[in-house]
């Protein structure tokens, strides 16, 4: 087993952190940075609970790739959204209506979301079926998800104002 | 879980890559997006000694016009990012919807075209875990000397389950394969071996570089079928293309994934279309002729017996979709 030393960008804080090639990119921030809040589930890309978003704000699965190809990149995991203490409008939206029940996939579905907001602010009813197909809850369902996906940008705008 | 041990090697450029691989050999995996590896070495099917990342090789991102009204499509560009680009949507828009329909979002952030036109198969054996596959025999994929899939077959029938390949080898696309010291052009429809063991005709060296799509004015549409559309892999799927408006078709092509160890390009229902054209009865006719050139179906996701009846609907639906464009 080789280990290396890679820099990676997690939640705006760089660090150099030193990877195994048998880690992916979920057991270094969870196992490495404890940053339990992302979730490890099949872990063969089947339910989405993993997910983090990558430089560009897209969802990406961290189980199904080698964290040794994050190398110089910059990754948002769920603890990221926080900023200065004030949740982010998305992590509003789902307490506002009630998006969440056991919590274990949330996480994922809230990294899922952020990457639907990221890409398409105010997201069409397709736009949100195509970001959100490859993550699943099992308890809360996902039309309550998809209102507050739905209203994520009626929160921010309360919150800006 | 940790994954198997091995090395990784990230080559710098495109030729260290490729020396990379002839010095693995055998015992080398490439990896690109890493969505079929990753998953693979986590089943303890693939065991790579040295794992090989092609993701960020540099020759192998570019999308570029060709003189001819093609395209020239670098292996390593993300799926999603192809469902983005204007010249793709707007002179190819089959082969775009066709990506729109593989995976989810997540997957198609970071899989690539190369990784799913070289996509090995599977069956609903290798599909499961280690541990899982321990309490029975060993099938010819894992060291075994039996197919569980087709008892009494001598080989494996694992299924091209792959999306990109179906629309492709109706488009006409060539690939382009490079090992040190050669390169050579392949039509993508000879990649294909009817073995579920040997699926693609590439030497454990041999990389696709590139894919180039021809210009294509035909009508031409991907149709596809899955037990959840947002994410699943294909029960069957269609591609279909031919000249001509309304019922009037000439040069009919029509390529079936999804139910066999490679896909199948239709010969006779093609040619029924093409003597009678889309009118609803050579449409029938058409259907009728599917089942004969099917061979024998795994029973991926559902039972053979579904799969081919699913062959057969999505049939009728590419051709009344041709009719209508
Ligand atoms: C939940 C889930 C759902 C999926 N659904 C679908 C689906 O609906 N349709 C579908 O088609 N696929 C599906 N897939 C499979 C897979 O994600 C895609 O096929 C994807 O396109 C693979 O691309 P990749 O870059 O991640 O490949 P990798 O996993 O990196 O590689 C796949 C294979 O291709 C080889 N390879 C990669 N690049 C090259 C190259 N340039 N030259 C030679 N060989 C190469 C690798 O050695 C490997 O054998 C799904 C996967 C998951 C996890
Ligand atoms: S289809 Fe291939 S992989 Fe599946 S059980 Fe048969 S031999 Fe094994």
């Amino acid at each position: 087993m080789a280990r290396e030393i890679i820099t990676l960008t997690v939640n705006g804080d760089t660090r150099e952190i030193l990877v195994s090639d048998r880690q992916t990119l979920l057991d270094v921030i969870r196992d490495q940075l404890s940053l339990t809040g992302t979730k490890r589930g099949c872990t063969t890309g089947a339910c989405g609970v993993c997910t983090v978003n990558n430089a560009q704000g897209e969802a990406v699965l961290s189980c199904l790739t080698p964290a040794l190809e994050w190398d110089g990149e910059s990754i948002v995991t769920i603890e990221g959204l926080e900023q200065n203490g004030e949740l982010d409008a998305i992590q509003t939206a789902f307490i506002e209506y009630g998006a969440v029940q056991c919590g274990f996939c949330t996480p994922g579905v809230i990294m899922s979301a952020k990457a639907v907001i990221n890409a398409h602010p105010e997201p069409t009813e397709e736009q949100i079926n195509a970001g959100m197909a490859g993550v699943l809850c099992r308890c809360t369902g996902h039309i309550k998800v998809k209102d507050a996906l739905r209203n994520d940008h009626l929160i921010r705008a309360r919150s800006e104002t | 879980m940790l994954l198997p041990a091995h090395a990784y090697v990230r080559p710098g450029s495109l030729d260290d890559c490729l020396i990379a691989l002839r010095e693995a050999g055998d015992a080398g995996q490439i990896v690109a997006g890493g969505t079929d590896v990753i998953f693979n070495m986590r089943l303890k099917l693939f065991r790579p000694e040295t794992v090989i990342s092609v993701r960020k090789l540099r020759e192998l991102q570019d999308i570029e016009p060709l003189p001819d009204g093609g395209v020239r499509i670098g292996a390593a560009c993300r799926l999603h990012d192809l469902t983005e680009h204007p010249l793709l949507n707007g002179r190819w828009p089959a082969f775009t919807d066709a990506i729109r329909q593989l995976a989810s979002r997540h997957v198609r952030n970071m899989g690539t075209l190369g990784g799913n036109i070289c996509l090995k198969t599977r069956c609903w054996y290798t599909n499961n875990s280690a541990q899982w596959r321990a309490g029975r025999a060993g099938c010819f994929k894992t060291d075994g000397q039996l197919c569980h899939v087709i008892k009494s077959s001598d080989k494996c029938h694992a299924i091209n389950n792959a999306d990109t390949p179906v629309i492709l080898i109706a488009l006409g696309a060539t690939l382009t394969i490079r090992k040190v010291g050669a390169e050579r052009q392949l039509p993508i429809v000879d990649l294909y071996h009817d073995d579920g063991l040997h699926n693609l005709a590439l030497d454990v060296d041999e990389l696709v570089t590139h894919v180039t799509i021809p210009p294509v004015d035909d009508r031409t549409v991907y149709v596809k079928q899955a037990a959840r559309k947002g994410i699943d892999f294909a029960i069957g799927s269609v591609a279909a293309r031919c000249n001509g408006a309304g019922e009037w078709a000439g040069k009919v092509t029509l390529v079936l994934g999804s139910v066999s160890t490679a896909p199948i390009v239709l010969k006779e229902p093609a040619a029924i279309i093409e003597s009678s054209g889309l009118t609803d009865e050579a449409i029938e006719r058409a259907c009728d002729a599917v089942r004969d050139e099917l061979g024998e179906v795994t029973n991926l996701y559902s039972r053979a017996g579904y799969k081919k009846q699913v062959a057969r609907v999505l049939v009728r639906r590419a051709l009344q979709r041709l009719r209508e464009m």
